[in-house]
């Protein structure tokens, strides 16, 4: 059930006259069904080899001589070698699947498993996946379709082209309806085939044009049978290798309303089963909402989340941070106190400093009053020496 | 061709954590914080600065006055060890080895604060041919916290860039600046483990002049096991 291009009702156009809806009817159940390319290219791809046709190689061929090897001696490879004399044949090596006209290696059987068994419920859900998107124009684009000129798609048509019988009209339609240019451009790439499927009778390629689903055949087989790249078929039994050819999705296909209608019956929805597959119910989507980005982003979701984390330093990156002994303002950031310490240290260095000086001036002033007493005293013995105290003496004495 | 928002652009601005009026908020809440723990950092800082003048001050009058009457002052054992790791990983017994890992002393100079009692210093014994410890001193712990000090945040080393690192992590143990660290280092106080183990293992350089010979212990004129004061000369080399 995808939510996005959900087309509950569809118009149903007239097959002449003007194009316009002369009805509406509402999209079956199967065109929701989830579209899975991986299960269709896996049914496509072992349903294909389904109508293959058993071929090999002759039996007896490459070992009808009668051949032996020489043996070691006589200069040659040990490959057996055909008998006798006389023609060029002989002595030629053979039975080997490098000899020439030897038997090739592990000649091809015509018991190979030529078939394969799939799943009855896959195959229902790669048929179911294929219609669903045959519903989606992008889809149908890209398969190759030139579906720009059409009214809508999916494309319903009134009953009353099954009961066309003549390929004029068939084609007539069409154009009116805007599908002859899928036509055109089948025609205009009809190529003769690469490879020796030419001269196999498979001389033509053509282009896969848009694929009519009808109810009942009242003539409307015949009618599309010869336009080329156009196929037919019943509503009832639906191919998917028609729907999905190569395994690609998105075919274009023009039902007619019956035809249309009754996809309701025949596959079914997810309440009710299939009227003609019993037991069978659509596929049910892994996600019903598929609008991842939306989710995420709506209120439920983030309210519920928890703040972002802040982005994490690189991977070994070191924070550099200076040395703060020799950095200033990274010591003060550590310790705000560090400035008015130094401060107080320097103030109490002045301090002791002066009084140092102080005491250091004083002891230095009493030293220095020392000395210049003494130096006076010395003086003074040195102003009385010997010789002048004898001359004092003598002046005494006189 | 008008550009409109979408509904979810403008419900997610609206939602937004980061959105300018909230990072307003926060950023000014922090900064008040920052503030607060500044102001805080500063007047520990001069508490603590008159608290270790004291210290000093009240050993040296207790020596005195003992000295006066005649009689000896035992100064009380010390507290404190700052253990540097100085051999290498090779060839180390496993019981050694296993001391060292618990002292997370795993690498060579390599040095983590201990304090010591009965237990730790039975485990210094094991490790003495591994190690040197000693006493440091304030000025030899703050330039190891200072200089070299790496916090243990989140698993991961980080250098300690500033207080409001430290308030996160040891707020509680009402430790808010590096001088609180510094003083509960010191001091050994009631949260010493908690300040120690914020503290990364303090990662030292090779000694400036070499080591004499670390085969001999410190005693026999080697570099291994108790050095005591000495321990303060050997950091001021390998800080």
């Amino acid at each position: 059930m995808t939510t996005q291009q959900l087309r509950p009702i569809v118009s149903v156009f007239p097959i002449k006259g003007k194009v316009k809806t002369i009805k509406q009817v509402p999209l079956p159940s199967v065109f929701s069904a989830p579209i899975r390319p991986d299960v269709v290219r896996f049914v496509h791809t072992n349903m294909a080899k389904n109508n293959r046709q058993a071929h090999a190689v002759s039996t007896t061929a490459g070992e009808q001589t009668s051949a032996t090897s020489w043996g070691t001696g006589r200069a040659v490879a040990r490959i057996p070698r055909v008998k006798g004399s006389g023609t060029g044949r002989s002595g030629q090596a053979a039975f080997g699947n490098m000899c020439r006209g030897g038997r090739m290696y592990a000649p091809k059987k015509v018991w190979r498993k030529w078939h394969r068994k799939i799943n009855t419920n896959q195959k229902r859900y790669a048929v179911c996946s294929a219609i669903a998107a045959t519903a989606v124009t992008p889809l149908v684009m890209s398969r190759g379709h030139r579906v720009n000129k059409l009214p809508e798609l999916p494309l319903v048509v009134s009953d009353q082209l099954q009961s066309l019988t003549k390929t004029r009209q068939a084609v007539k339609f069409l154009k009116f309806i805007g599908a002859y240019r899928d036509v055109e451009k089948v025609i205009r790439t009809k190529k003769t085939r690469v490879g020796q499927g030419k001269y196999r009778n498979r001389r033509h390629v053509l282009r896969k044009g848009p694929m009519v689903v009808y109810a009942r055949n009242l003539g409307i087989k015949k009618a599309f049978r010869n336009i080329p790249g156009v196929e037919t078929a019943s509503v009832y039994t639906l191919n998917l290798l028609k729907l999905a050819p190569g395994s690609q999705m998105g075919r274009f296909i023009i039902w007619t309303e019956s035809a249309f209608k009754l996809l309701e019956d025949i596959y079914g929805s997810w309440e009710k089963p299939s009227k003609f597959k019993s037991g069978f119910y659509l596929p049910r989507p892994v996600m019903v909402n598929t609008d991842v980005e939306r989710i995420i982003k709506s209120d439920q979701v983030q309210t519920v989340l928890r703040n972002r984390r802040p982005r994490s330093r690189k991977y070994g990156k070191k924070i550099q941070r200076a040395d703060p002994y020799e950095d200033m303002s990274v010591m003060v950031k550590l310790n705000p106190y560090y400035k008015t310490k130094l401060q107080k240290q320097k103030e109490l260095d002045e301090k002791n400093k002066k009084e140092r000086k102080e005491i250091v001036d004083k002891s230095r002033k009493e030293y220095e009053d020392w000395l210049y007493f003494s130096e006076e005293e010395e003086e003074e013995e040195e102003e009385g020496s010997d010789e002048d105290r004898e001359i004092e003496v003598l002046s005494d004495e006189n | 061709m008008s550009k409109q928002v979408p509904e979810t652009i403008k419900k997610q601005v609206k939602r937004s954590f980061n959105s300018k009026e909230v990072k307003k908020e926060k950023n000014e809440k922090r900064m008040k914080l920052l503030k607060e723990i500044q102001t805080k950092a500063f007047k520990r800082a001069e508490k603590y600065e008159k608290e270790y003048l004291e210290q000093e001050q009240k050993l040296v009058e207790l020596k005195q006055k003992a000295l006066k009457e005649g009689s000896f002052y035992r100064e009380p054992e010390p507290k404190l060890a700052f253990i540097i790791r100085i051999r290498g990983i090779v060839g180390v017994p496993p019981k050694p080895r296993k001391i060292l890992q618990l002292l997370r002393l795993r690498r060579i100079y390599s040095g983590v604060f201990i304090r010591l009692n009965k237990s730790s210093l039975r485990m210094l014994h094991f490790i003495d041919p591994y190690v040197t410890w000693g006493y440091p001193d304030v000025e030899t712990v703050r330039a190891l916290i200072y200089k070299r000090g790496h916090a243990r945040v989140n698993h991961q080393r980080k250098i300690i860039d500033s207080n409001e690192m430290i308030y996160d992590k040891l707020q509680k143990y009402d430790i808010v600046c590096m001088e609180d660290l510094v003083h509960e280092i010191f001091t050994v106080g009631k949260n010493f483990k908690h300040a120690n183990s914020f503290l990364w293992a303090f990662k030292l350089k090779p000694p400036v002049g070499g080591f004499s010979t670390v085969k001999k212990s410190f005693v026999n004129k080697g570099e291994h096991g108790n050095r005591e004061q000495y321990i303060n000369t050997l950091v001021k080399k390998m800080i």
